[in-house]
């Protein structure tokens, strides 16, 4: 064994060089994922390197977990088994932006802040606002599917994503999808590699859809308490011409997080346009709030990158990621309210939420992992009733040894997954275990 | 290969005698779709009613290795919806059904059937629509829209059919009957819906989609920007996206297809305009008052003759008229034409203008030209006589430059047509070997025996005829031993 470890790090140390490659404790310790203590860290510094380094570890039989910053590392199952940390955060050049077309082509490694920081010149900017944003990397956000605000307007990263290379776990670089704004040329491989956390092939480069920043933007807190009330302000905007851009959804605790005492429960809007349309719509809104004798707050510049902070987990914090239907979302509120209140009386929580899609983001602080549970199971129980769904996005590894941390997917729907990952991976070369059903 | 009589027996045990059709007329009504070039009629078209018919369909041909070609309403523009190896042709015609309206969640699951225009024309009363609007859409199905994953000139602010589905119900090519997705965002898992719009009906057959329905914009503004040059009207197209403006709906139409139109159905474009842009914003009124001024002022500063803003709804549908009747049009200046879908990125429009009158010139055709240019989206229409075989090899020339061109300039083959039959063997243009391979093991995964619309969208190698062979990168020998 001694020997084969040996060589296997030379083998690695042939492909990306020396510096790229740790096997140092200090360096393993800070790689554990979920316990397990990978045998190497390696630092691919472009997608060939890359490439051989999956062409091994799928040929020595290494299980390899692809790493952005690291962010995401408590979404799925613990893994099966972790011989091999690819850290991806060499490969981060921009390799073609055309700001005249909104598109860029950028390697996966790159963090969004610095992408934001590059658009921010041509007042582009790439639509999507998940929690911490600035310090994850382009493929994390992109291989979890990580969603914020914004998907109200914008959708998610399935409708920004055009093109990607990918390495199989095979190691064969491999594109899908085009670098223009529409195509349908072959099947949009593209979509099936957003969400699956790396398991069909790890993203290497991505071709991304940009948006103009609007020349002005606004924002205000429609204090509402009650779901209900919530509920109905968000049916009136859906069904008004209005065109909001974010339209969140905030607790109590959450909306106190960003605004301090000031700070109220309620929906959270964003109009993006030229300034008179951001200013009629916002008068809109304020008339659809006086209707229910709700209470308006313009909100400050920075509230959105506060309402980031106030969605990002403090350290031991679980987070649910809830999805229920958006004319359901009063019930919702409620039920979950009452689950959390019932199954974990001790627990702090803070809630945000896309209304209009009737998505929430829970976060819970000081509740035990038997009281998650039963918090889990509640709840994925009622919004099961209606379709939907909990998955774990974040949450100490016993929890998620303790409960499905993706919940219920349909057999035949499963049957065709565990297909695609037998295709692709059959040797279990990328994350195994991880992904739902472990598979 | 005749199907066998029992074969035939069984079918007609399942969607009865007549929801068959046997004879030869009546499968000839099937041998082709829009593009009449590829022909191939199916041994029998069966019509089912109901999701477990098609379940029956699918597993009785698996297992008598029998293809299977999906079909809607036959409007496809690529040689899909046709059985180029015979077999059974599912057509969904008779599975037209609006299951359910469910207008709180903002969505409405249908049958693949339906009629696109029909959905849209019962939820407009409650304010509502479905986005893709093909031009096909008052006979186009859903069906068909969801395999071919199709566009339409709105499609530029609204996104294609695939960012309208949240769900499906799918017999796939095993006949196992799979339900992925549905109205609740964000399900674990592989996003199989995303995979499977567009996939050609090469998966299986889609029995039930469920889609997102949109609030209708408060306000409308079409505004018709004439040129007298082709190169200007490209250069504002470029101009006005790179301005942060994102249209509705940005829609080109060259000198030679102006002269068709007018002379068809009086759309009344400027009779002495090389160019002309049709330009539509939808939003909130003022949003839309200021975005149509700067549009507006983009195109004076690049020269335009002319800039129009219809007045009322009237006049904005006869401008939308000329332009969704442009291909019929066309049959005044040639009696056929090859009809490209290639896309560029669209500040290489200006580019690709020049060369496609360069390609044409040198190839001695005429090539007349509609289409999306805010997104890229070419429509070049290659005019020839078929009666004359020269001037055909001439029109598949140019085609072919042209198709190259805008791969060169980082384009695409298709951006909303689809590829079927007819652009299947253009994929290698774009896709490297391992690409394809992924393709082929992806539908094998949907399709295990390949008996799903065989010879669709993907091309079949030449040299051993099945999947193509990546080449793996080496690595350093003997490590790991």
């Amino acid at each position: 064994m001694a020997l084969a470890a040996r060589s296997i790090g030379d083998a690695l140390v042939t492909i990306a060089g020396r510096e790229s490659v740790r096997d140092d404790a200090s360096s393993l310790d800070s790689s554990i994922i979920d316990g397990a203590r990978p045998r190497f860290l390696v630092r691919p510094a472009s997608i060939d390197e890359l490439s051989r380094v999956i062409a091994l570890a799928h040929d020595a039989g290494l299980a390899a977990v692809p790493r952005g910053n690291g962010r995401a590392l408590e979404l799925g199952n613990p893994p099966a088994k972790v011989d091999l940390v690819v850290d991806l955060t060499g490969l981060d050049r921009v390799i073609e932006h055309n700001p005249d077309d909104l598109t860029i082509t950028v390697q996966a490694g790159m963090s969004c802040g610095a992408l934001a920081a590059l658009l921010a010149p041509h007042r582009q900017s790439l639509a999507i606002d998940p929690p911490g944003l600035a310090t994850r990397t382009l493929g994390g956000v992109t291989a979890t599917n990580a969603l914020g605000p914004l998907r109200a307007r914008f959708g998610g990263l399935r409708d920004l994503l055009l093109g990607v290379r990918f390495v199989q776990p095979d190691g064969v670089v491999t594109w899908g999808g085009s670098k223009v704004v529409k195509s349908v040329s072959g099947y949009d491989v593209p979509k099936l590699m957003v969400g699956a956390l790396g398991t069909l092939g790890v993203l290497a480069e991505l071709t991304l859809r940009l948006h103009p920043l609007p020349d002005l933007e606004r924002s205000w807190l429609v204090c509402l308490d009650q779901p209900q009330a919530a509920q109905e302000l968000v049916s009136r905007l859906v069904d008004s011409s209005v065109q909001p851009g974010r339209v969140e959804l905030l607790n109590d605790d959450a909306a106190r997080f960003v605004l301090g005492e000031s700070g109220s429960a309620g929906i959270a809007v964003s109009m993006g346009s030229v300034a008179d349309a951001v200013n009629e719509q916002g008068e809109r809104l304020a008339e659809m709030a006086k209707a229910q004798g709700a209470r308006v707050l313009a909100l400050p510049d920075d509230f959105w990158s506060r309402v980031s902070d106030a969605m990002s987990p403090p350290a031991g914090w679980t987070v649910l990621q809830i999805t229920s239907l958006p004319g359901r979302l009063a019930d919702t509120l409620e039920a979950v309210g009452g689950i959390v209140q019932a199954e974990a009386p001790g627990a702090e929580v803070r809630l945000g939420g896309c209304a209009t899609l009737g998505t929430l983001r829970l976060l819970i602080g000081g509740a035990t992992v038997a009281e998650l549970d039963a918090v889990i199971t509640r709840v994925r129980a009622w919004v099961g009733e209606i379709g939907g769904g909990v998955v774990v996005a974040s949450g100490p590894a016993e929890l998620r040894r303790t409960v499905d941390p993706w919940g219920p997917i349909g057999p035949g729907a499963l049957a065709l997954m565990r297909a695609l990952r037998d295709e692709f991976d059959p040797r279990r070369v990328l994350n195994p275990g991880r992904y739902v059903r472990g598979i | 290969m005749p199907l066998s009589g029992p074969f035939v027996q069984e079918l007609e045990r399942i969607v009865s005698a007549s929801g068959l059709v046997r004879t030869l007329e009546g499968r000839l009504v099937y041998e082709c779709d829009m593009h009449t070039f590829y022909k191939g009629a199916p041994d029998v078209v069966a019509l089912p009613q109901r999701t477990e018919q098609v379940v029956e369909i699918v597993r009785l041909c698996r297992r008598e290795h029998v293809p299977i070609v999906p079909r809607g309403s036959g409007t496809g523009l690529i040689g899909g919806a046709m059985a180029p190896s015979g077999g059974v042709m599912i057509g969904t015609n008779r599975m037209d059904a609006i299951l359910e309206l469910d207008l709180p969640n903002r969505c409405a699951t249908v049958q693949p059937g339906l009629i696109n225009l029909s959905l849209t024309r019962a939820v407009a009363s409650h304010g509502f629509f479905f986005a893709p609007d093909p031009s096909s859409q008052m006979v186009s199905s859903i069906g068909g829209n969801v395999a071919t994953n199709a566009g339409g000139p709105h499609c530029l602010k609204y996104g294609i059919t695939t960012n309208h589905i949240l769900g499906l119900e799918i017999v796939t090519g095993a006949g196992e009957l799979v339900r992925l997705g549905g109205k609740a965002a964000d399900r674990p898992g592989y996003d199989l819906v995303g995979a499977a719009v567009g996939s050609e009906g090469t998966f299986g057959i889609v029995t039930a989609i469920t889609v997102r329905l949109l609030h209708a914009a408060e306000a409308v503004k079409t505004i018709l920007a004439s040129f007298t040059a082709i190169e200007d009207a490209s250069e504002a197209v470029s101009a006005i996206i790179a301005a942060g403006i994102v249209p509705a709906a940005l829609e080109m139409l060259d000198e030679l297809m102006i002269r068709a139109i007018n002379e068809g159905t009086g759309a009344g474009y400027p009779k002495d305009a090389a160019a002309v842009l049709l330009i539509e914003l939808d939003g909130p009124a003022a949003e839309v008052e200021a975005q149509g001024e700067r549009a507006a002022r983009i195109c004076w500063e690049r020269g335009a003759l002319e800039v129009r803003v219809a007045a009322d709804a009237t006049e904005r549908a006869l401008l939308w008229k000329g332009r969704k009747e442009a291909a019929g049009a066309v049959g005044r200046l040639a009696p056929t034409y090859l009809l490209q879908d290639a896309v560029v990125p669209r500040s290489k429009l200006p580019t690709i203008m020049r060369e496609l009158i360069a390609i044409g010139a040198r190839h001695r055709v005429q090539i007349a030209n509609v289409f999306h240019a805010g997104d890229g989206n070419l429509h070049p229409l290659i005019l020839y006589d078929d009666r004359d075989p020269a001037e055909l090899a001439r029109a598949k020339a140019a085609n072919e430059e042209l198709l190259r061109a805008c791969i060169e300039m980082g384009g695409t083959v298709t951006g909303e047509h689809g590829v079927g039959l007819d652009k299947a063997k253009n994929l290698p243009l774009q896709y490297a070997e391992a690409d394809l391979n992924f393709m082929y093991r992806l539908r094998r995964a949907f399709d295990p025996d390949l008996i799903m619309n065989p010879g669709k969208l993907l091309p079949s190698h030449p040299a051993c005829g099945e999947g193509f062979r990546p080449t793996r990168p080496r690595v350093p020998d003997g490590a790991w031993i």
